[in-house]
């Protein structure tokens, strides 16, 4: 009987103690701060990134890189109300910028054939807007400077579309968004200068190549 | 004996369960490292749980006035930790300048935000749930809720 109330007894202290250590034990295995785990390449459900990465070519050699899911801009937006910006949509003064009606040229664009609309060439700039596979492509380059710089920019005309379906003098960045997101992988925008580097693309990877 | 191993395993359930309870959501850490004559070292470590339970305790004013302060903000900031809970291992911002290493992300469910620089280091770690449950508590302290 007294071992078997010792047997006992000693089952209860080491439950006690193995109790007492649980939290600890979770706590240990808990990551640190400083965590090496690298985050996975792609995420489960497909979500749509937009990535950002600007490269400086100085000696420093400053690098960013901004991952943003699609899915938290489009959420996000409308809780911003600041300035212009209300509910996610823009406000712009005039849809008149510089005596060109931007409503009425997108629509022009939107249906017409693919070709080059417009096409500046001088001694400071190179200036090509063209439509192609149902992308709207701006080309810039600046030769003006002592410093070269070239821009492009490739945006689906469903996402330009949705931009301009806001009322009037205003431009919709949420529908925008939500356009982009049914569009593949695609790189949206790159700048070229002698001192920096921008893209801006769009894929299912949550981190930068 | 048999009297003293049932206190210690009550005691010991007890006091597991607390455990718990207040590492549930996790554990906030704090860390800053400033390396200059009188530089400043914070190494903070505390349970997530506390923190809305010690906002229960702050005086209704002083939320208030806080929530007032934070009125334009608030619903951006409730807005992106509660996207951010549905990407718990993410690096969303990453600058490299010269010596200077900033990274911004989420890991395991919680928004860290890693400082290096030659002169100071800041390391943060704050589970998203906390910081929901705070945006929210402020929220609802806003005037006019």
């Amino acid at each position: 009987m007294s071992s078997k109330r010792g047997f006992y007894t000693r089952t209860a202290l080491a439950a006690a103690t193995t109790l007492l250590l649980i939290p600890g034990l979770a706590l240990a295995q808990a990551p640190s701060a400083k965590t090496s785990s690298a985050p996975s390449t792609t995420s489960a459900k497909q979500d749509r990134w937009l990535h950002v990465r600007v490269i400086s070519s100085d000696a420093k050699g400053e690098t960013v890189r901004v991952n943003v899911p699609l899915e938290l801009a489009e959420k996000v937006l409308p809780a911003i109300n600041h300035d212009r910006l209300h509910g996610g949509k823009v406000k712009i003064d005039c849809a008149h910028v510089n005596d060109v009606d931007l409503r009425a040229m997108v629509e022009a664009i939107r249906t017409a054939k693919d070709g080059e609309y417009v096409t500046v060439q001088s001694n400071e700039n190179d200036i090509r807007v063209a439509k192609q596979d149902n992308h709207l492509i701006v080309h810039v380059l600046d030769k003006g400077k002592s410093k070269k710089s070239q821009v492009e920019i490739k945006v689906p005309m469903k996402v330009v579309d949705a931009l301009f379906s806001a009322g009037k003098d205003e431009l919709d960045l949420v529908a925008a968004l939500h356009a982009l997101s049914a569009a593949g992988d695609t790189e949206l925008v790159s700048v070229k200068g002698d001192d920096n580097t921008v893209r801006v693309w769009l894929d299912s990877k949550n981190v930068t190549d | 004996m048999m009297l003293l191993a049932k206190a210690a395993l009550g005691f010991t359930g007890t006091l597991a369960l607390a455990g718990a309870y207040t590492f549930h959501e996790g554990v906030i850490r704090v860390d800053v490292d400033e390396y200059r004559a009188g530089g400043t070292h914070v190494h903070m470590w505390m349970p997530a749980a506390a923190v809305p339970l010690a906002m229960h305790l702050v005086p209704q004013e002083h939320l208030r006035e806080a929530a007032e302060h934070s009125r334009e903000a608030l619903p951006i900031a409730h807005a992106i930790v509660k996207e951010l809970k549905k990407y718990p291992d993410v690096e969303l911002v990453e600058v490299v300048d010269g010596q200077q290493h900033i990274q911004i992300g989420t890991r395991h469910g919680k928004l860290q935000i890693d400082v290096e620089a030659p002169d100071q280091n800041v390391h943060l770690l704050l589970p998203l749930s906390t910081l929901e449950d705070v945006t929210r508590q402020l929220e609802a302290n806003a005037p006019g809720v």
